[in-house]
């Protein structure tokens, strides 16, 4: 396992190389960019782009601004934000925290809930509260999650309620925490985390259950049964343990959307994460922060991939890698 | 004893007469402005997080809101008629059309108690505004210009020729040099160190004006709370102190619709809002909502245009395209009285070039040189250019290829969309077939100004002198995107006169003229004279100007509706909370 | 061979059992036929506006004139709008009573297996007035019938997608499972790439290469592959960690054993242990087709104005004013959700009718 660990490490860094390089020549090949819309403020003379454009490097050939960008990273910097004259690092740390913490809470979330119902489901399997729940799977899918969040806050609104976007009231949002604050805070918390998270939990549930299903008409487990062993050590020790292997490989894809799957819901719910900064910087080819959070992506992409092949070994003693 | 301080207070008060006194607003009773209370707060809405704290730093509509409540400009405009007032600047001569000597408010302090002198104007001037590589500065319109500080409240600018609109550029926020010297020129730093000054990650503290309120603290993402300047020199016409506010707060909030409902669940005070908003938020105050609906005839704004790309890659088009028979023709097509009424809700009226009819500059007779829908005459109008229609009904190029074009457009734009579907629809109906290519709004201008387009939907802002619109509407602009061969092959070179029309060249020399006088009749002559040529020859077919539309709290009083965008036009002061 | 002992003949019994899958095949097969039907369909063309009636509410249809039953007709609406709220509201003209037509010939000719051709099921004259089913959008433009064409494109992207995202992703994950090693890490080193690169920019640069003079088909057919093409990746991932679980089955070994080619092991042994997980995947994966098609178009590169998508449609119904004022644009939605439901109903059935050793 070492030795695989040690190759798959070594492996990743030409991949993240290479990923570098194709992402470098999208964003290149993307039209427009934020220079040219300046132009359209009184103030801003075809002088000030020439001068800018030649601030930012931009206009030296791409190769260079790659090379450019390769020799920050090896040095430890992840260049330089054109829109916010910062860092690309400080600003994606300032916006990192709520953004971690969203991104888990939903995860925890949507498989907590939908593990056991995927499990409850495929055990009564024609019951109408299977049913029920397939139902609101089944819409969460088939809604965009802009028109869920509206029709959330649509509902909230004509209920009365205030908690239409955002984390906290306005009154709260610069306050220290206290006992209110979090109150504030959960009460706005649900609006995201159903927008977030029922595509992901309808997903799996359905998943976990078909999965199941499976597992239980097969061989093994009826030999565990004809063995006599307790309906409920069959269950979770055979059936469960088997029926959860392909949701490991998605978990393992779940990691970047730490990044890039909250930006819709980010937008129409005002959340301070990096989706809708990163929706922003794509819009106005702020290349470095965009090279920045697309490597970090895929940097947790890679990592989700190697736990999950961990995870896969050892929860399914079948799979050897050698 | 009693009557020595009497005496002393009456001293003090006529030498505040003489030298220092606070500018006393106008009653504005047009526009419904009464006495306020002081104290309360006001939460407003911000459309993206802000890039940084310093106004030249990045054009940035984030920071040029913030601006308009922090800092101040020399002079601002009238909030009733826009006319110019005095600001920072207390009165101000021009002589010779090209030497501006302004006299400056002797009792103003920055928000950290330091006294605002002739130093902070020099300053912003010659090291920011002035400097090319400040990215939100003005370096062009500065060009040769002179300034001078001729005491500790009176600076001179002299300029090397008569810039008519130049009174227009003193709106622009003066800034600190106290707390900005260590990033400029003057400091010993290279210049375009000044780009890195009052970052988002700033300290409140750092970022003194002279505005009404200061900068509190900032929240990334999420908000950013200003207070009161205690010590404001503006009073309303009863002579209390303004602003009313005690604080201010913006929530960054991205979405249209998010704002909206923000605004209904009472977290917001105000938004702006557009014509297609209006009749659902309108119905929601008649039937007892906490809030009013207003709409104004808006000066600033942007009006879409339909732009022809004269040199379209495809030569037989770009012939078209420059035909003024062939815009007037399809001008008919253009349905403006159902864009009005459906696109915008009647919220809209009739658009010219450059200037908002509101404007003093606007030329009346434009609606009439752009004529009425009438599909006959589109149709005998293109029959006439030879173009007949095929079996299909489409028209024949004379090459024999059907007449069709792409016309692009704003894709996440409501507004937008539904116009290029209404224009889509009435060419087909003159034989004129339209392939929409949608985009996103932010590309619009990058891809009007390059090559890959043929006809654009396009909206350009409307300033209170068409001066400031030089680079749109003078031939060879930098904005004088649908004639690219016009436009100079160098950043600083000559237009390309050449390949101009004659019709571009008389419109040429009406901008040069109009550019070297201050006198307001002739310049309205000729701006009038480019106004019925323009119009006349269809050079971009303008569709409609749509009306400022505002909703507010019924918690606040003495709303008026701003942009919030644009220097010197600042009614917040004013508002307070009931 | 005894009839009872096949292997398909069981599995339909099994599939019949199934009520809800039984239901959701029916839905499906009219959602498709009247998808093929649509122009036949559709009482107005989709495109024409109707400046005097912009979002008019559905017509109601009337079967009974002074309590006696007759020809099913639809009153004209007037259009009035409020001074103050600028609302259009619709007002039925009770003096104009317009009978529904059946099998009339009008209007622009659409094409149908080739033909041109203008008849439609039913409709009013459109001398006589409109008829809107189910009201209109900001342009006067009939929703039924926009929902009727709209079909066409929103029942075949869904499916055309998932094959081909499914065929790739099946294919490559497969092959990295089965024969591990270094063709193991080189696909799965590609579907990290893949998966890392940004949709929106690669999308954004597609649609200033696709010409908008190109008809809507062939901008949907690229749709198509764009998506499916970006979409196979995490699919092989999955089925990677399924066959590498699964090769080590007795079964799988035995056949390897007894030298089986490895084609016929992948497709024979390992493919239908995965069926269950397949079906359910693309069922689920149908809607993001669906739905992902109009955030396409927001790049302008799906359907184009004036064609129409479920997705598309849908997509005017998502702000405030139409929520509260012009909810009949939500009908879009309820079709979408439908449509997925019966995808989904249906997987389910098929599943359990494919699942051999099931025994209740």
């Amino acid at each position: 396992m070492g030795v695989y660990l040690l190759r798959r490490v070594l492996v990743a860094i030409p991949t993240l190389w290479l990923i570098s390089v194709l992402v470098f020549a999208v964003i290149q090949l993307q039209p427009g960019g934020f220079l040219e819309n300046l132009l359209e403020d009184p103030r801003v003379s075809r002088e000030t782009i020439e001068n800018i454009r030649r601030q930012y490097l931009l206009d030296q050939p791409v190769w260079v601004q790659y090379l450019h960008w390769l020799g920050g990273i090896v040095r430890g910097d992840f260049g330089y934000s054109f829109l916010n004259s910062r860092p690309v690092s400080e600003l994606i740390w300032e916006r990192m925290g709520w953004t971690v913490f969203l991104a888990f809470l939903t995860i925890l979330v949507t498989w907590v809930i939908a593990i056991p119902l995927g499990i409850y489901t495929a055990l009564n399997r024609y019951g109408p509260s299977s049913t029920a729940l397939n139902f609101v799977g089944y819409f969460g899918l088939a809604t965009p999650d802009f028109l869920v969040a509206l029709l959330l806050i649509y509902w909230v609104l004509s209920t009365g309620g205030t908690n239409v976007g955002g984390l906290f009231s306005p009154q709260y949002i610069d306050a220290p925490w206290s006992w209110a604050k979090f109150q504030d805070m959960l009460a706005h918390l649900w609006i995201p985390l159903i927008v977030i998270g029922l595509d992901g939990t309808a997903t799996i549930m359905r998943q976990m259950r078909a999965n199941l299903l499976d597992v239980l008409s097969q061989d093994y487990i009826r030999t565990a049964r004809a063995k006599g062993l307790a309906e409920r050590v069959v269950l979770w020790k055979h059936a469960v343990r088997n029926a959860i292997n392909p949701l490991i490989s998605l978990a393992g894809l779940q990691l970047p959307t730490l990044i890039s799957s909250t930006i819709i819901a980010s937008i129409v719910l005002s959340l301070p994460t990096i989706g809708p900064f990163l929706y922003d910087s794509l819009l106005n080819k702020d290349q470095y922060v965009v090279m920045a959070l697309l490597m970090l992506s895929a940097l947790l992409l890679m990592v989700g991939n190697l736990l999950a092949d961990v995870l896969l070994a050892w929860v399914d003693p079948r799979i050897r890698y050698e | 004893m009693k009557r020595r301080v009497w005496l002393i207070a009456m001293v003090l008060l006529a030498l505040g007469l003489g030298y220092a006194q606070p500018k006393v607003l106008p009653a504005y009773t047009s526009l419904g402005v009464t006495t306020g209370k002081a104290g309360g707060s006001l939460t407003l809405s911000l459309a993206s997080a802000p890039q940084t704290f310093f106004y030249y730093g990045a054009i940035d509509s984030a920071i040029q809101n913030l601006t308009n409540q922090m800092f101040d400009g020399l002079i601002e405009y009238n909030l009733a008629n826009y006319q110019i007032e005095p600001a920072l600047a207390t009165r101000w001569s021009i002589t010779d059309s090209r030497v501006y000597t302004f006299d400056l408010r002797r009792d103003v302090r920055w928000h950290d108690g330091r006294p605002f002198t002739a130093d902070d104007v020099v300053f912003t001037y010659t090291q920011i505004v002035a400097n090319p590589e400040a990215r939100g500065g003005d370096a062009a319109n500065f060009e040769g210009v002179k300034i001078e500080k001729l005491g500790d409240f009176r600076v001179r600018f002299t300029l090397p020729k008569p810039a008519p609109a130049f009174i227009h550029y003193m709106r622009l926020p003066i800034m600190p040099k106290h707390k900005l010297l260590p990033f400029s020129q003057e400091g010993g730093k290279p210049r375009a160190e000044i780009n890195n000054a009052w970052p988002t990650n700033v300290n409140p503290e750092e970022v003194v004006g002279t505005g009404p309120f200061r900068l509190r603290s900032y929240t990334p993402g999420q908000q950013v709370t200003l207070v009161k300047n205690p010590n404001y020199w503006k009073r309303d016409t009863a002579g209390n102190p303004l602003p009313y506010l005690e604080q201010l707060q913006y929530l960054i909030i991205t979405d249209s619709q998010a704002r909206v409902a923000q605004f209904l669940a009472g977290n917001i005070g105000q938004i702006n809002i557009t014509g297609a908003e209006f009749p659902d938020l309108k119905r929601r105050e008649t039937q007892g909502a906490p809030f009013r609906v207003v709409q104004f005839r808006a000066l600033f704004g942007s009006p879409p245009h339909i732009g022809f790309n004269y040199n379209a890659k495809n030569a037989e088009l770009a012939n078209l395209f420059k035909n003024s028979d062939f815009r007037r023709a399809l001008q008919f097509a253009v349905n403006r009285e159902r864009i009005i009424e459906d696109v915008y809700n009647g919220l809209a009226e009739r658009a010219s070039y450059g200037v908002a009819p509101l404007s003093e500059w606007y030329y009346p007779e434009v609606a009439r040189l752009q004529g009425r829908f009438d599909l006959n005459a589109a149709n005998a109008a293109l029959d006439r250019l030879g173009l007949r229609r095929g079996p299909d009904g489409i028209r024949r190029l004379p090459s024999g290829r059907p007449l069709e074009f792409t016309l692009t457009y704003g894709s996440n734009s409501a507004v937008f969309t539904a116009i290029a579907t209404i224009l889509q629809s009435d060419f087909q109906r003159v034989g004129v077939k339209v392939n929409l290519q949608g985009i996103l709004a932010a590309n619009l201008l990058s891809t009007g100004r390059g090559q890959d387009w043929e006809a654009i939907l396009l909206a350009l802002g409307d300033q209170p002198d068409p001066e400031l619109r030089t680079p749109i509407w003078k031939p060879g602009g930098a904005l004088y995107y649908w004639h690219q061969a016009t436009q100079p092959t160098t950043p600083t070179g000559q237009p390309q006169f050449n390949n101009f029309l004659p019709w571009e060249r008389e419109i040429y020399d009406l901008w040069e003229r109009a550019a070297s006088t201050t006198n307001f009749t002739q310049r309205k002559a000729l701006y009038d004279r480019w106004q019925s040529i323009v119009a006349r020859e269809a050079q971009v077919i303008m569709i409609a100007k749509e009306y400022a539309v505002g909703a507010v709290s019924n918690r606040y009083g003495n709303y008026i509706y701003s942009l919030g965008v644009i220097p010197g036009f600042n009614p917040v002061p004013l508002m307070f909370q009931r | 061979m005894d009839k009872r002992n096949n292997p398909l003949y069981l599995a339909w019994r099994r599939f019949l059992r199934s009520k809800p899958g039984v239901i959701s095949g029916i839905v499906l097969l009219v959602l498709y036929l009247v998808a093929f039907l649509a122009g036949f369909l559709a009482p107005n063309n989709l495109t024409v506006q109707h400046p005097d009636a912009v979002y008019q509410p559905p017509q109601r249809v009337y079967f009974f004139r002074d309590g006696r039953p007759v020809r099913p007709y639809v009153y004209q609406l007037k259009r009035e709008r409020d001074p103050v709220t600028f609302i259009s509201t619709y007002r039925e003209d009770r003096t104009r009573p317009t009978p529904i037509r059946f099998l009339i010939a009008q209007g622009e000719p659409y094409r149908f297996l080739g033909f041109k051709t203008n008849w439609h099921l039913f409709g009013v004259a459109e001398s006589e007035g409109y008829f809107f089913p189910l009201g209109t959008d900001q342009f006067g433009r009939c929703l039924f019938s926009r929902i009727l064409v709209g079909s066409q494109v929103s029942l075949t992207v869904g499916v055309i997608g998932v094959l081909i995202s499914f065929a790739i992703g099946i294919l490559l994950g497969g092959i990295s499972g089965y024969f591990g090693g270094w063709v193991d890490t080189l696909i799965q080193r590609i579907t990290e790439v893949l998966l890392s690169i940004p949709r929106l920019p690669i999308l954004m640069a597609l649609s200033t290469v696709i010409p908008a003079s190109w008809p809507s088909t062939y901008v949907y057919l690229g749709i198509i592959a764009v998506l499916s093409f970006i979409g196979w990746a995490g699919l092989a991932r999955v089925v990677r960690g399924q066959v590498l679980a699964l090769r080590e089955v007795d079964y799988v070994t035995a056949a390897m054993a007894q030298g089986a080619s490895n084609l016929r092991i992948i497709l024979r042994h390992i493919v239908p242990n995965l069926s269950s997980y397949l079906i359910v995947t693309a069922t689920l994966a149908l809607p993001g087709y669906i739905i992902g098609e109009s955030a396409l178009s927001f790049l302008g590169l799906g359907i184009k104005e004036p064609m129409a998508s479920w997705g598309l449609l849908l997509k005017d119904a998502q702000n405030f004013q139409s929520l509260s004022l012009y909810p009949w644009l939500l009908t879009p939605g309820i079709l979408i959700f439908i449509s997925v439901l019966a995808y989904n109903f249906f997987g389910d059935a098929l599943r359990d009718a494919a699942d051999v050793r099931s025994r209740d």
